[in-house]
């Protein structure tokens, strides 16, 4: 280990995790309490959402060294960005902090827009990505456990890797950066897109093991290919469950709520690698096919899709189209990448992370999208406005999508700041939507 | 003869390739003045990029027969996206989209070199063979410009500076869209008048630095304006555009591709590169005698938008620096600006 960051951590760490206890309003023995009792009962009794969640919030507070299942001890941190792969810190023992997920969670707890409001008041301009302005509210209010390391891709998001930048410099820790060829999906099914691809994937391979090496000399955690093997096999274990219970739930729609489902958000997540996750998705799939058997015989709803994520703050949004719809799929819960070969691990993680899809031209996008979609099915896309990527294609995509006979509806609000959220306005077009889509019209 | 010209928009295009094609390289700059007819790309977009495809669907852009567009950021992916998406509609065909890593070196400097070999075919399948010597000739004529737009910065650094801010940003922005050698011809007399001028009375204003993307030319105005003199631009139509040769020997592909990645970073740039442009801000500062910084962010440009704390952090303690947002036309905050050039006039007269 780095003596100097494990000294810092060690110490910020505590004042982080009170910092973080204050803004839920709770003492440091009150949480303590809740954790002891969420984490009381068997795994084994508990569902695959509550399971989910006890994993995530076990990463949490082991980042802190405050797990109720690992107090005390020193946890190895690395912030990721929200594409970086996972698997390779799994097996060197780091564990992955997500900005983009903390802020989910604040959001569902109430607490994001008071680290909004900080992050604007310090510098951060208003049209800025709310899921990094929280981030950056966070940081400037010093809740979050501080990093032994930072990796992050360059994936997607240029807020994202700004944020890794300033935040190792906040806390001067050293950054590792993935650089990530664009669109590899347009390349193209000749023999020159096919060599272009392996190419891509060479060149992401090689910086995965200078990232192994960086891992190593800055954090003295210590790679060992077979854990590495080992890590992936596990991956691949929680993607055929996953799968199995996605292709469920297109042909039993309406077995559970579609809304609940995008919680898993696999192509995001940042499990992929752990022991738990493979149950968690088992548990899920067992719970889908008893969930259908219990499934009233109502008439049908109309079949929506979901593009991008959901509005994590409570909010009367989703409730309401599920009252009317069924949401069968979500671009996060895409599972594009093949079973990996664990084999040849850089290269095969390397293969995953190029093929990203979000992270190709809107042209390719839409027909990624249209191919998983059926006729009669409308898609939903909840764009935020500060997602440069995602609101700048909207009319493409609807224009597209109007051409192939799928119904769009464009939500512009945000998943995070609920401070210009208006249901009203957003129900009289939720109605006309799903109206025409039960009527089969085109008309949006 | 010239075969055709190609439009580019972004620094990190290196328009070697198109004019060792026998093809005239035209950067598009200035704002098309149609950021409105784009209703296409959304309102999240920067005003650079609706500018661009607003210009584009409304015809500005008809004396080009292609364009290249660099993926340097997010508003340009869907400068692209957009350009192909009307095609029909826009008369230069959106040639190819260049991929262009984030980080610089050897790794990205040789996949880079790729992306530019298959750039390199698709201009050769339009307008024919470019020869390895052909490439190096086109290198050798762009160093020249980087030369003599270097000595032209050199002019800059005196305390007493022989040419404006203003003047500056007209020369750059003219070798951006002149033919080269036309272009390399007058700025050569230029520069023998200037480097022998000492006749200027520039020595008691503010110095400025401007940092930002591709700007905005009235920021310039209203800082001399205000009395102040800008003297150095961290900017695309700056510094970024110029600064730093090509190799002449060896593969000219590669050479370009060390080139490019390694120029001074545009906030795209992340990683140790980026970093290392923030540190030789400082040099740059000392040099050029920089009494006050005005960071000027592109609305929605999220690369500038979210660097501005960590270059407050780091540079401040260095110089004064002013944020400002705003578009790549129009009005700017005259009166804020007024303020600040007073601010560090006061600052340097202490």
């Amino acid at each position: 280990m780095n003596g100097r960051i494990t000294e810092e951590n060690r110490k910020q760490r505590e004042i982080q995790y009170k910092n973080f206890v204050s803004l839920t309003g709770m003492t440091e023995r009150q949480m303590e309490d809740l954790a002891a009792e969420r984490f009381a009962g068997a795994w084994s009794e508990l569902t695959a959402s509550q399971k989910r969640g006890r994993l995530l919030s076990d990463q949490f507070l082991r980042s802190y060294g405050r797990s109720p299942e690992a107090k005390g001890e020193y946890q190895l941190v690395g912030w990721r960005s929200l594409f970086m792969p996972t698997e390779i810190m799994y097996a060197m023992g780091i564990m992955p902090l997500t900005v983009e997920m903390t802020a989910a969670q604040l959001a569902m707890m109430g607490l994001a827009v008071g680290r909004l409001e900080t992050a604007e008041g310090n510098g951060y301009v208003q049209d800025i990505c709310s899921f990094i302005k929280t981030g950056g509210g966070a940081v400037i209010e010093d809740i979050l456990p501080s990093p032994d390391i930072l990796l992050t891709s360059t994936h997607i998001c240029d807020p994202s890797a700004k944020f890794a930048m300033y935040a190792a410099h906040k806390y001067n820790r050293p950054e590792f950066v993935l650089d990530i060829p664009y669109s590899v999906w347009s390349y193209g099914p000749d023999e020159e897109g096919k060599k272009r691809y392996e190419d891509a994937v060479s060149y992401v391979a090689d910086q995965l093991g200078d990232m192994v090496r960086f891992i190593s000399s800055e954090t003295g955690a210590v790679f060992d290919e077979a854990k590495l093997i080992e890590t992936i096999e596990l991956a691949n274990e929680a993607r055929k469950w996953f799968l199995l219970g996605y292709k469920f739930l297109l042909e039993e729609p309406g077995a559970v709520q579609g809304s609940k489902d995008m919680d898993y958000a696999v192509n995001l997540m940042q499990t992929w690698g752990t022991e738990q996750i493979v149950d968690v998705y088992k548990s899920r799939y067992d719970e889908l096919r008893a969930a259908a058997k219990k499934k009233s015989a109502a008439g049908e709803k109309p079949k929506v899709r979901w593009a991008h994520l959901r509005p994590y703050y409570a909010n009367t949004l989703i409730d309401y189209i599920e009252e009317k719809a069924d949401i069968i799929g979500s671009h996060v819960n895409y599972i594009y990448w093949d079973e990996m070969d664990a084999r040849d691990p850089f290269r095969e993680l390397a293969r995953k992370t190029v093929l990203t899809p979000t992270y190709c031209q809107v042209g390719t996008r839409s027909s990624l999208i249209l191919q998983a979609m059926n006729k009669g099915e409308g898609l939903i896309a909840f764009y935020p406005k500060s997602c440069r990527h995602y609101h700048s294609s909207a009319r493409m995509e609807q224009e597209t999508f109007k051409k192939n006979g799928i119904p769009m509806l464009i939500l512009d609000s945000d998943c995070i700041d609920n401070r210009g959220d208006d249901f009203l306005i957003q129900k009289t077009r939720i109605d006309r939507f799903l109206k025409s889509l039960e009527q089969g019209q085109m008309r949006v | 003869m010239l075969k055709a010209t190609i439009g580019w928009f972004c620094s990190y295009t290196p328009t070697e390739l198109f004019e060792a094609a026998g093809c005239a390289a035209y950067g598009i700059r200035e704002d098309s003045g149609k950021a409105h007819e784009d209703v296409y790309l959304g309102d999240s977009i920067c005003s650079y990029v609706r500018s661009c495809m607003g210009g584009a669907l409304g015809g500005s852009y008809d004396f080009l027969d292609g364009v290249v567009v660099a993926h340097s950021c997010e508003c340009m992916r869907r400068l692209y996206d957009g350009w192909l998406f009307k095609q029909n509609d826009i008369k230069p065909e959106c040639i190819h989209l260049l991929d262009v890593p984030r980080v610089c070196n050897e790794k990205s400097i040789a996949f880079f070199s790729q992306s530019l070999r298959h750039l390199k075919d698709k201009i050769e399948l339009r307008y024919g063979k470019i020869t390895d010597d052909a490439l190096r000739a086109s290198i050798v004529r762009h160093n020249r410009t980087r030369a003599l737009l270097s000595r032209l910065f050199e002019l800059r650094k005196r305390d007493n500076p022989p040419v404006t801010g203003v003047e500056a940003l007209k020369i750059i922005q003219r070798s951006t869209t002149e033919p080269r050698d036309e272009f390399n011809r007058d700025l050569e007399s230029l520069l023998a008048s200037w480097e022998s001028d000492s006749r200027a009375s520039n020595s008691a204003r503010p110095r400025v630095m401007v940092y930002g993307g591709i700007g905005n030319p009235r920021l310039h105005e209203a800082v001399e304006d205000a009395g102040g003199i800008v003297v150095f631009e961290d900017a695309c139509t700056g510094v970024r555009h110029f600064y730093g040769m090509a190799d002449t020997e060896g593969d000219p592909i590669h050479a370009l591709a060390a080139r490019y990645l390694s120029k001074p970073p545009c906030p795209r740039m992340l990683g140790e590169h980026a970093n290392r442009g923030l540190s030789d801000a400082v040099q740059i500062i000392k040099d050029y005698r920089i009494q006050g910084i005005v960071y000027y962010a592109v609305k929605f440009c999220t690369n500038l938008q979210m660097g501005m704390l960590q270059y407050k952090e780091m540079i401040g303690g260095h110089a004064p620096v002013k944020m400002i947002e705003g578009e790549i036309s129009g009005e700017v905050n005259e009166r804020e600006i007024a303020s600040f050039i007073k601010k560090i006039g006061r600052r340097s007269a202490a």
